[in-house]
């Protein structure tokens, strides 16, 4: 602001403290080519735009999206799983999920049995397959992991409407194979609402 | 862009000094570009249940009759549900509670919750509940007892009210934490 005005010469704290105004093409060292960038003393035809503002909102933003990282990432939903949601909740932990929804039970994504043959059943019932992929599972991981004991927790993601029955029997086939700590996925109610 | 000023003494060469603000701007915009990808925006919980049930007995061991604790049976039927304290087979207490769901706008579909039904259970939780010391690390059964055509939704509601009533729980580390009163496992017959 003061590059050619020398008003800092005068006053002895003009280095310190500078009114606020333009700041761009500073650097520009010939008098008259500033003058000509400028507008020769007429209203200058460049427009200059206050970065301070801008930098605020992107320092904000970049703040606002840290706080809300999640490193642990994404959980996988199966497309046609609505979820019911609660609000006394925990947080999920990494286990094998079992989605049930009107149709099909399925352990990490493969097919694991029908909810429809259950619900025709009409009674409590053992899913075979889901059996046999779960204890496989549990199998896998003590060989994995021999010196730990095994923890036991799988995780449900059901759809809102499935009935009772096809929940019962998951429940039940699950703690057959080894997996008497079953969760059940829910979406999280706000609290402040 | 952002300058340092620091005045121009006699006929010194100028000590102001420019910083560039254009990578300062373009770093800020990469990290946000990466922080809306990577960003998770539904946020999934879990509920727990318990499927432990007593095994049976060891016959290396001998074994020592002992008084059966209490156990909250939650019954749910259509028009209420029935808060029934048994121990062993002998029932201790009886409640029934009318079904009174709050049904929760949640965009195109309703959320079920039963906050009549949370504030029964803690009332029954501390007149008959045998885990209440912050020392104890059990937790109070609950046995729920459900028709078999209700739908998960209503399920969750009812959980969701079982583990509202909470207490105190101090671990070995010497760290307190707040824990449902219950623990909750299905009725299979």
């Amino acid at each position: 602001m003061d590059h050619y005005s020398g008003s800092h010469k005068k006053d002895p704290h003009a280095h310190v403290i500078h009114q606020p105004g333009k700041r761009l093409m500073r650097a520009v060292k010939l008098k008259f080519v500033w003058n000509k960038v400028m507008g020769h003393s007429a209203k200058g035809v460049n427009a200059n735009l206050n970065l301070v503002s801008f930098i605020d909102f992107l320092v904000v933003t970049v703040i606002f999206l840290l706080m809300s990282f999640s490193a642990s990432g994404e959980i996988a939903v199966d497309r046609n799983v609505k979820l019911p949601k609660a609000e006394n909740v925990e947080d999920v932990i990494d286990a094998p999920m079992v989605a049930v929804n009107g149709n099909n039970i399925l352990v990490d994504g493969v097919p694991a049995g029908n909810t429809r043959a259950i619900e025709e059943l009409g009674r409590l019932q053992k899913i075979d397959e889901l059996f046999n992929m779960l204890k496989a599972k549990r199998e896998l991981w003590k060989t994995v992991q021999p010196n730990k004991p095994f923890p036991g927790v799988c995780i449900l993601q059901v759809d809102q409407d499935v009935p009772a029955l096809v929940v019962k029997s998951v429940f039940q086939t699950a703690a057959f194979a080894g997996y008497p700590n079953v969760s059940f996925m829910v979406g999280k109610i706000n609290t402040s609402k | 862009m952002g300058g340092v000023d620091v005045g121009e003494v006699g006929k010194k060469r100028a000590t102001n000094s420019e910083i560039n603000m254009i990578p300062f701007i373009d770093l800020l915009m990469v990290t946000i570009a990466f922080l809306l990808i990577t960003a998770v925006w539904v946020t999934n919980s879990r509920i727990n249940a318990d499927a432990q049930v007593p095994g049976p007995p060891d016959p290396n061991k001998e074994l020592t009759p002992t008084t059966p604790e209490k156990v909250l049976n939650l019954h749910i039927s259509e028009t209420e549900f029935g808060l029934v304290w048994k121990q062993g087979s002998t029932v201790v207490s009886e409640l029934k509670v009318p079904k009174s769901p709050m049904e929760v706008e949640d965009g195109s579909r309703k959320i079920v919750r039963f906050p009549d039904l949370a504030k029964k259970l803690e009332a029954e939780w501390n007149q008959h509940g045998g885990h209440k010391d912050a020392s104890d690390r059990k937790l109070d059964q609950c046995i729920l007892h459900s028709d078999n055509k209700a739908p998960f939704k209503e399920i969750i509601g009812v959980l969701d009210a079982l583990y509202a009533s909470k207490r105190e729980m101090r671990f070995p580390d010497g760290t307190a934490k707040k824990v449902p009163v219950f623990n909750m496992t299905f009725s299979v017959r």
